[in-house]
């Protein structure tokens, strides 16, 4: 078996590896090759980056007359702008979307840990350890400020530990839900004992708080943990948990292959597929950067039932469409629209994750994700986010209704869509305020009119929020 | 064979505008709702309140004559005794819960005690998934209110026969023939079309159901985005041609909760022959630092449901209407370190309407009794909690839903008309 390597490969592999792609960036990606289209995602050290940084410099920093940056890092919205800014205008699109997988896989939320810097630097620690070892990210997870606030562990102390933090290292970020026992996590709460924060504190907005191994609070006696009995501390307790193992592997190998195999390919893969991404984590030493890679060059990747398959989520659907539209924004449709459209990006409701898939689909919702959108497409002002319907058409053939849908399909990777709903789309910009057909005129006036509602219905529809 | 929904709501789709698409009832008038109900159930709405997190049933239902509680468990965040509200000599309710205790004095009030299954699950995840689908071995994949509508709302026509006051679909409505919609304010309830064109807008509508409306040969994800897309459109419509005319007749406190019970009333005024609502309120894993937080959110939980029913009162409307809540677990018995409590058991719940049958149900938590784990012995099983609601509220087969029959609590009024 091997890989066919075309537009539609590249587009998939742009979709998944990052949040789609411009016709001109497939056009590239097509000729790289395979290969080194996927290195340049998975390798992404050596993708200069330094224009994002620029910019971002200048969008967070104000200078006179204006009053305020554009993204405020003082508030959590702006935290959220910074973030969604970053992930539509990196070069390292992979870099952003495994920073985007981790912030749902180890969830914090500014509710309770009400420092925004914490959020921000917890954010930045993702970033920073997002594809190295595994254990190393666990191990700068579990000494976060944000997470060791959000998950109690900074007010736990020996005698009657906090069991909130141990459950969920088991339960939601190593091992899976019945890979422990009630008594194994009482007894990784007390190896956790004394890893708390030290700053936390209303006078500086809960902004100062840093990591602090406090001895004092340590519960120093013998525990047993997955039947390993010594005076276990917090680094202790992580390595045992990673090193797991029972009939069929590694324990935290099959949890984490197959959490990134649903994000990035599909849901419930078969044993096989994980089995061998097990094997590629543990020969590579719990290495997160080698299974994605292994990931990304699986003929089984590129397969027909791979495409198309995975719901966007909310903070993926409003990135797509604003690197595909080339929108000019301040992030402050997309930030405003994330709670309506069910994903409040930096205040989640619960320790866990987004389900994904269709939980991010019911009727409220995919009316929040069309206001959202019809708020960008039918903005002909100046300020927001806005796009540029001249140069999104320009060089196009729009002589038929047939033509517009072709040349927006192509725009937004909605080429293949069904007939049906190319058909669907057709009669939409045929159609006079009657409803009656023979509308379509190539005028500036019909552009304006019919390629935004176009556009808008495109962004509607099931293929799109579908990736 | 009796039609489904899909296929009464969109038959002959091509040629089908948004009005076409609204239910006759929708257009003729309320009363002709009741023809999609089942016989003896007219009006009667059932409304399910989720406290996500686990709910502390201990400061909540306080055992205030227990001297463990106060002695050995409950040292820095028990309930003073002077201070609960006394329901039966022995417990009492948390002293911010004046709402809910107006409403036991009335008689409209009952209380299930010791709320869980046997070996209960710790995980808040797995936990809220068994409760949601009423099944510990976690084999069924739809809801136990969805295996309800799929009984008895299929091919009825109404796209609101449920729905939920929430940004995402709980389990528990979770349905293989009926699609509940859900929203939390009607105004922003539609397809967004361009204000700068308002000629444009019907054919937009018009596109974005015709997009919607694609036959796929086998069952894919498009087909059913698609579903619920049309299903967004057709729930939409209705709602916006049955104006209620609803002016709340109670003050509501300033909460989510609140909120969302309000436009329940709305809902349920507007007479759209909504059998089921579903509203979720979170902020209940009080890990730590428990008193505050909780009594706030049990304070907005006790006042909501308060206001809720005194609007209905003022509608006319709250004998149809019968209020439960749930909650995934209770808490640890032995507070923590933190001044929280950890995840726990078994919890009291809340029965609340006028066919509600006053008592407390199950005896007093057993804190002398503890399992291995320092957590609450189950007293009633959720099973017979539910399917005493869909026995003598719902009116239906509880046996069939829940798939073998629970003891009933007598907690509804089964001769309730």
């Amino acid at each position: 078996m091997s890989i066919h390597w075309d537009r539609e490969a590249a587009a998939h592999l742009a979709r998944r590896a990052g949040f789609g792609a411009t016709p001109a960036e497939l056009d590239a990606a097509v000729s790289l090759g395979v290969d080194a289209a996927v290195d340049q995602f998975v390798n992404y050290d050596a993708v200069d980056n330094s224009a994002l940084e620029t910019a971002l410099q200048g969008l967070t920093s104000f200078t006179p007359p204006a009053t305020s940056p554009v993204y405020d890092l003082s508030n959590i919205a702006g935290v959220e702008k910074w973030f969604l800014h970053r992930m539509v205008f990196t070069r390292r699109p992979l870099e952003e979307k495994m920073t985007y997988f981790w912030n749902g896989h180890f969830t914090s939320g500014i509710a309770k840990v009400q420092g925004v810097t914490l959020m921000l630097n917890q954010n930045k620690t993702m970033r920073q350890y997002a594809v190295g070892r595994f254990d190393d990210l666990v191990v700068k997870i579990s000494q976060d400020p944000a997470m060791l606030i959000w998950l109690d562990n900074a007010t736990s102390r020996a005698g009657r530990p906090n069991e909130n933090y141990a459950r969920e290292l088991m339960e939601l970020f190593t091992l899976g839900v019945d890979e422990y026992t009630q008594a194994d996590v009482s007894e990784v709460a007390r190896a956790l004992t004394g890893w708390t924060v030290q700053g936390y504190t209303q006078a500086d907005n809960y902004n100062g708080a840093t990591f602090v191994d406090n001895p004092a609070v340590h519960d120093n006696g013998v525990k047993t943990i997955l039947g390993r009995t010594g005076s276990w501390n917090g680094y202790d307790a992580i390595r045992i948990i990673l090193e797991t193992t029972d009939e069929q592997g590694s324990v935290s190998g099959r949890f984490l292959s197959k959490k990134l195999w649903t994000f990035f390919v599909y849901h419930d893969p078969p044993d096989w597929i994980v089995q061998e991404l097990t094997g590629v984590y543990v020969s590579s030493n719990r290495s997160i950067r080698a299974v994605v890679d292994h990931i990304f060059r699986m003929p089984e990747f590129y397969e027909a039932h791979a495409r198309k398959v995975l719901v966007r989520s909310p903070a993926e659907y409003a990135v797509a469409l604003l690197r595909q539209l080339e929108a000019k924004t301040d992030m402050s449709t997309p930030v405003n629209n994330l709670v309506a459209m069910g994903q409040p990006l930096f205040n989640p409701s619960d320790a866990k994750g987004p389900e994904g898939d269709m939980d991010w689909i019911n009727t409220g919702t995919v009316f929040a994700r069309a206001s959202m959108t019809n708020t960008i497409v039918t903005n002909r002002g100046k300020t927001g986010t806005t796009i540029d319907l001249a140069q999104l058409l320009a060089g196009k053939t729009l002589t038929t209704p047939t033509d517009v849908v072709n040349a927006l399909g192509d725009r937004l990777g909605l080429a293949d869509a069904p007939l049906e709903v190319r058909a669907a789309w057709a009669k939409y910009v045929d159609s006079k305020s009657d409803g009656s057909r023979g509308y379509w005129q190539n005028t500036s006036a019909q552009v304006d009119q019919k390629a935004r509602g176009l556009i808008h219905l495109m962004l509607t529809s099931a293929d799109y929020h579908l990736c | 064979m009796p039609m489904d929904r899909r296929e009464f709501l969109f038959r002959g789709i091509g040629v089908a505008t948004v009005s076409a698409m609204v239910p006759r009832f929708a257009v003729a008038g309320a009363r002709f709702f009741e023809e999609s109900l089942a016989p003896g159930l007219a009006g009667r709405v059932l409304v399910v309140v989720e406290l996500a997190g686990g709910n502390d049933g201990l400061n909540t239902v306080v055992p205030y004559t227990d001297p463990l509680y106060y002695n050995t468990y409950r040292k820095n965040i028990g309930v003073p005794a002077a201070s609960v509200l006394d329901l039966d000599g022995r417990l009492g309710f948390n002293p911010v819960m004046t709402g809910l205790k107006s409403l036991w004095d009335a008689n409209r009030l009952a209380v299930i005690e010791g709320v869980s299954y046997p070996n209960p699950n710790l995980s808040h995840f797995t936990s809220r998934d068994i409760w949601h689908t009423a099944d510990p071995a976690l084999a069924q994949h739809r809801g136990w209110l969805g295996r309800y509508a799929d009984a008895t709302m299929a091919g009825n026509g109404n796209p609101l026969s449920g729905c939920a006051i929430s940004q995402s679909l709980p389990l528990t409505l979770l349905a293989d023939k009926v699609v509940f919609p859900s929203f939390t304010s009607l105004a922003s309830y539609a397809y967004a079309t361009d204000g700068g064109t308002p000629s444009d807008a019907a054919n937009q509508i018009n596109g974005f159901v015709a997009q919607n409306s694609i036959e796929h040969e086998i069952a894919t994800r498009n087909d059913r985005i698609e579903g619920v897309s049309r299903d967004a459109a057709t729930s939409a419509a209705t709602l916006k041609l049955v104006t209620s005319g609803y002016v709340a007749k109670a003050t509501y406190p300033n909460n989510s909760l609140a909120n969302a019970l309000k436009l329940c009333v709305e809902i349920i005024v507007g007479n759209l022959g909504t059998q089921i609502l579903y509203v979720t309120y979170g902020g209940f894993d009080n890990h730590s630092a428990q008193k505050a937080a909780h009594d706030n959110l049990l304070k907005a939980v006790s006042d909501s449901i308060k206001a809720f029913f005194d609007d209905l009162d003022g509608q006319g409307k709250s004998s149809n209407v019968l209020l439960m809540t749930w909650s995934e677990f209770g808490r640890r018995v032995q507070e923590n370190a933190s001044l929280g409590t950890d995840h726990g058991t078994a919890g009291a719940h809340f029965v609340v309407g006028n066919a509600a049958v006053k008592g407390i149900y199950g005896p007093a938590p057993a804190l002398n009794n503890l399992d291995k784990n320092g957590n609450l012995p189950w007293q009633n099983d959720f099973r017979s909690y539910y399917g005493t609601i869909l026995r003598d509220w719902l009116k239906t087969d509880a046996d069939a839903i829940l798939g073998k029959g629970y003891p009933n609590l007598g907690c509804v009024n089964p001769f309730y008309v």
